[in-house]
């Protein structure tokens, strides 16, 4: 498991109040784990905060699973 | 008009025709005695002429004429059909082509003004914000009347005004206007009633004024309960509302047992089923479910959901506390706000608030509430389907059919209003996010939590806003001045008063605090001393508005970006294009949650969800207000480069 896969696991099962066991890549934020639309942006707020990135708001709230953020993020930090 | 005949006085009594005084009785040369049957006359009579039938809409051809009625003093017009008057018809004046029939009482009991400058406790229950209303009042007179107590002169001078306007209504007869239809209505007492009114089974009304004219009808319907009350033209109030001490205003709906007190309802709103109690209900504030209380607020372009309530005191020194929602609030079902509170504009209220709250440096947010704490996202709202769709229904549903309309009202949602409040917004969610302690999830903002990690975001999205409004101004100005080069299109306009200005909101009316002062002092010194003159003042206000609004962009896109508007057109279009692009986008996003996931729970009761949802609901690619936001995004590139062409 990557590092930021971790990271991105700690942060949404805090955000969003779900056992972080029970999360894996292919878990959808909305569907799955309960993502409002508030608690997405903050998702997208907090990610930027933890990975010390900018994120592009649309792109980023096109992501729909756990697993696609941590390739969006890892993208982002590729290019740092 | 000429007496009676004897002949004439012989065939009225053949027809079971009684006067206490027939020599009291004034009649039309073509007087037609068959015309009269059953009926009771006492004291003055002038009765006009009696020629052909009037239909109420029922299919029922009725001959013109007074049959089983009961008459005191009372003055008629042409071609009325009067009939079945149960009570009595006293100290009346009747104009052309009335209707009444099957009626109890309809009676001038006195020296009245009809409704007209009775003071009511609005806004604040326990008194000292009374408002004199009466059929002239506009929401921007109540407006100022009610919230400027300060301004002890200008108060004083606006309920002068009530009073000489109401002091000219006074009388000691009861008015029924050309072509006006009462019907199955048990008492109007004390009620004036303008042209081509309808009242259609009232209850009781009792000093109360029914402006009405041909083109913006008013309407009264079944079991209504009326007192001290004014109801404007084009409005109803219907299906057995109470109305105690209330203004309904122009195009307004009551109904459906909707209970008002000491309450004004100003142009287009609506209240049904629940209740009012001191609310000032500026334009478009809506009130449909039982169980909802608007309470001592002030409240335009509102929405109550289903048991929305407040409380307006304590317990303590009684009804003290009053609370503001600026223009454009939502509250969600079961929303509790506690007064005093203030939110800022087009807000969206959900949940229970038990703290007192100062949100209206914060527009275009939600108010949520998390464990019993208040929490703010602020600009959140703009980017919800809601709002982009409310911000154009309201002009497209303006049912004012007056050529004159008293309430005056600048409908944009993105306005300097708004825009001086993002500005100030912009700067404080900064501060904040600077100060804050990276280790903390709320920081503090006159009362309610904001969550430090989204400070930035809505400091972003604020941002994202103004660009967008910056641009829309810009274009329409661009567009609007065709000829001309840039440079004299985009240089202060002289009609307008300087950018620099504060601006307000008086209900529904936007406006620079330059051109208000001006007016209060026009009041002050008594220069505008009647309706007519202060109507025509606030005219000139709502008439400057597009002046005044590109003065206060260009003023503040300097101060905001540090640049003149003329010398950075083409970055304010870039950034105005991607702004654009990226808020349909969101609302875009907004509206495609409605199409999935939880929003099908209950849909294909035994079975086939999907194809039940898309036959109730439509498909996203096919919904119309989707579609509509596609073609506008689709223009935004189109636009961006027709006017890039023109730099």
């Amino acid at each position: 498991m990557s590092d930021t896969f971790e990271r991105v696991k700690k942060v949404t099962a805090e955000l969003l109040k779900v056992d972080e066991s029970k999360i894996t890549e292919s878990s959808r934020f909305v569907e799955d784990l309960g993502a409002e639309s508030v608690q997405s942006i903050e998702l997208v707020a907090t990610f930027e905060e933890e990975f010390g990135i900018e994120m592009d708001e649309n792109e980023a709230l096109a992501v729909k699973t756990v697993g696609d953020a941590v390739k969006f993020i890892d993208n982002i930090l590729s290019k740092k | 008009m000429a007496k009676l005949s004897k002949e004439q006085i012989k065939a009225l009594q053949e027809n079971r025709c009684y006067a206490d005084d027939w020599s009291k009785i004034e009649i039309p040369d073509d007087f037609k005695t068959d015309r009269i049957q059953d009926c009771y006359f006492k004291g003055n009579i002038k009765i006009g002429k009696l020629n052909g039938k009037v239909d109420i809409g029922d299919g029922i051809e009725r001959a013109c004429g007074i049959y089983r009625a009961k008459l005191n003093n009372v003055n008629i017009g042409d071609n009325c059909y009067i009939a079945d008057v149960k009570g009595w018809i006293s100290n009346a004046d009747i104009d052309d082509n009335v209707v009444i029939e099957n009626v109890g009482d309809i009676k001038c009991t006195g020296e009245t003004t009809f409704g007209n400058g009775n003071p009511i406790e609005v806004l604040n229950e326990g008194g000292g914000r009374e408002l004199k209303i009466t059929t002239k009042t506009s929401a921007q007179i109540a407006y100022l009347t009610v919230l400027y107590r300060d301004k002890k002169n200008l108060v004083e001078k606006l309920n002068n005004i009530a009073d000489k306007f109401s002091a000219s209504f006074k009388k000691n007869r009861i008015y029924i206007g050309k072509e006006a239809k009462i019907l199955n209505s048990v008492m109007l007492n004390n009620v004036y009633v303008g042209e081509a009114a309808e009242i259609k089974g009232a209850q009781y009304l009792y000093e109360g004024t029914i402006d009405s004219s041909k083109e913006a009808k008013t309407e009264i319907g079944n079991g209504v309960v009326a007192e001290h009350f004014i109801v404007q033209k084009g409005a109803s109030v219907k299906e057995g509302a109470m109305i105690f001490s209330s203004l309904v205003g122009e195009g307004t709906k009551i109904g459906e047992q909707f209970s008002a007190k000491s309450s004004v309802f100003f142009a287009n709103s609506e209240g049904f089923h629940s209740e009012a109690c001191s609310a000032f209900c500026g334009p478009y504030s809506v009130s449909h479910h039982r169980s909802t209380l608007l309470i001592a607020g002030l409240f335009s372009f509102y929405n109550a959901g289903s048991g929305t309530n407040q409380s307006n005191h304590m317990y303590k020194l009684g009804p003290i506390h009053q609370g503001i929602l600026e223009r454009g609030c939502k509250t969600g079902s079961f929303s509790y706000l506690l007064w005093p509170s203030k939110v800022g504009a087009f807000s969206v209220v959900i949940g229970k608030h038990y703290a007192n709250f100062d949100t209206s440096d914060l527009p275009f947010s939600y108010i949520t509430d998390e464990d019993g704490k208040s929490i703010i996202t602020p600009a959140m709202n703009f980017f919800t389907v809601g709002t982009v769709r409310d911000g154009e229904k309201w002009p497209a549903r303006d049912r004012r059919k007056n050529k004159k309309k008293l309430d005056l009202i600048i409908f944009d949602v993105l306005s300097p209003f708004t825009g001086q409040k993002m500005i100030k917004a912009i700067k404080i969610l900064q501060e904040l996010y600077d100060s804050a302690d990276k280790g903390v999830e709320f920081v503090k903002y006159n009362g309610i939590n904001i969550k430090r990690v989204l400070l930035k975001t809505n400091k972003k999205y604020y941002q994202l806003i103004l660009s967008k409004y910056f641009g829309d101004v810009l274009i329409k100005r661009m567009q609007k001045s065709n000829a001309g080069k840039i440079s004299e299109i985009l240089k202060i306009d002289v009609q307008g008063v300087s950018g620099k200005n504060e601006w307000v909101d008086i209900c529904g009316l936007l406006c620079t605090k330059e051109r208000l002062n001006k007016l209060i002092s026009e009041i002050e010194s008594g220069k505008i001393d009647d309706f007519e003159n202060l109507q025509q003042e606030l005219e000139k206000i709502y008439n400057s508005y597009e002046a005044d609004e590109w003065n206060w962009v260009m003023e503040n896109y300097k101060e905001y970006t540090g640049k003149e508007i003329v010398s950075d057109i083409p970055a304010l279009l870039d950034a105005w294009k991607e702004a654009s692009v990226k808020l349909y986008d969101m609302v875009l996003n907004d509206a495609q949650k409605e199409f999935v996931g939880n929003t099908r729970i209950g849909f294909g009761i035994d079975g086939n969800q999907d194809a039940d949802f898309e036959a109730v609901r439509g498909k996203y690619d096919t919904n119309k207000f989707v579609k509509q936001l596609l073609e506008r995004k689709s223009k935004v590139e189109e636009t961006y480069n027709l006017l890039k062409g023109k730099l």
